[in-house]
């Protein structure tokens, strides 16, 4: 599966638009995480829980976005939006992750 | 001369009553505070004491209340208020707290010595207030109180479908909250319409239609006592993915009505709106087109 964000795909002719597909995870509400996070931050260093969490979540919206596409037939995905939202408030322990795209035929 | 509160609900058929009332009660007053100053000044004069706190501070306002209030139902015929307590309680503070001791420090000490002359002068409001309120909060945020009312519904529920009802109890189904992808990828893109994050369609002429934004407000999802964070995130991606479909089928029928049959560009935006973030907001835009 191709994923770009631009408008069109290099040295490749879309045949067909497929529609439009999304995926999303949502990742917090892990106090324990957050705890060890907060520790991080004091101490210095990266905070590695929240990172491998925020790729986990990103994995999951893009499988979910891919999987859609694939059943439409699409072998490829332009226009991809990816955002992160925070949903949890002064607490910001909820992450909502979304990918989404339009799923195309190419060559 | 203020009157005390309960004075209007008498039948005062005179002036002259009224007038005799008001002095009745100051005299009841008068000597409840003297009785309650005396018992202060005892008090002082035998340091009696606990950690070098006087038990004046305590029973002097007792005192005052109490025998005004024999006296207010002797002579008037009615409790009055115990206001010679309220008086005891400000000279007491006043006596104690500011004039004989000005290095008083903001402490566990003096708050708890605040709070035990402040159950003296109004106890019974101070006790609704510790009993009743304070220990009504504390027991909801233990979720003692929430399982003691819990346990006595199921116990009457369970009874009155037993005995009343003689049908089974009916057992609560918990929701689902697995999103079915699958379905929502086929609602969306069988609308006869094109939904396109892409702003070129290289085989496609493009008729602009205007500018089309469609908005969803989503409830937040309730926290449980005790918290199921999984369940929340469940429920509330659940919620949210709903919204979203909700929200492009909106933004699809706008467009079409305003004859396009195409959107470009689309957006999908998701934030915590609301007081306190108790709602979600899910809002789509994008350039209505007519694709040829």
């Amino acid at each position: 599966m191709i994923l770009t964000s631009s408008n069109t795909l290099e040295s490749k002719e879309i045949i067909e638009y497929k529609g439009l597909v999304t995926g999303e995870s949502l990742i917090g509400a892990n106090i324990y995480k957050d705890l060890f996070s907060g520790v991080r931050d004091v101490v210095g260093g990266r905070t590695s829980a929240y990172e491998e969490e925020l790729q986990k979540a990103r994995d999951i919206a893009l499988e979910s976005m891919i999987e859609k596409a694939e059943s439409l037939g699409a072998n490829a995905i332009i226009g991809l939006k990816l955002s992160y939202d925070n949903l949890g408030g002064t607490m910001g322990n909820t992450i909502l992750v979304t990918a989404y795209g339009t799923a195309v035929k190419c060559e | 001369m203020v009157l005390p509160s309960n004075v209007n609900s008498m039948k005062l058929e005179t002036h002259k009553e009224k007038v005799k009332y008001v002095r009745e009660a100051i005299l009841c007053i008068s000597i409840g505070t003297l009785a309650g100053l005396v018992v202060y000044q005892i008090f002082l004069y035998f340091k009696i004491a606990i950690f070098g706190w006087n038990l004046g501070l305590i029973f002097a306002p007792l005192v005052a209340g109490y025998l005004e209030t024999i006296l207010a139902n002797k002579i008037i015929g009615e409790d009055i208020g115990a206001i010679s307590a309220f008086i005891l309680f400000a000279y007491t503070t006043f006596y104690s707290f500011i004039l004989k001791n000005p290095t008083l420090g903001f402490n566990v000490i003096t708050i708890g010595s605040i709070a035990v002359i402040l159950q003296a002068a109004f106890p019974t409001l101070i006790n609704y207030i510790l009993f009743t309120v304070g220990l009504g909060i504390i027991l909801y945020f233990l979720g003692i109180f929430k399982k003691i009312t819990g346990f006595f519904y199921n116990k009457i529920k369970a009874f009155v479908y037993k005995f009343i009802l003689k049908k089974p109890l009916e057992v609560p189904v918990e929701k689902d909250y697995e999103f079915n992808e699958s379905w929502s990828n086929e609602l969306i893109n069988n609308q006869n319409f094109f939904f396109m994050t892409s702003t070129d369609t290289p085989d496609k002429r493009i008729i602009n239609v205007g500018q089309f934004s469609s908005t969803i407000i989503i409830e937040k999802a309730i926290v449980q006592t005790p918290p199921d964070p999984i369940k929340f995130e469940k429920e509330t991606l659940y919620n949210l993915k709903k919204g979203k479909d909700e929200c492009l089928i909106n933004i699809a029928n706008d467009v079409k009505a305003a004859g396009g049959n195409g959107i470009i560009d689309l957006d999908i935006q998701y934030s915590l709106i609301g007081l306190g973030g108790d709602r979600y907001q899910v809002t789509s835009f994008g350039m209505g087109v007519y694709l040829t």
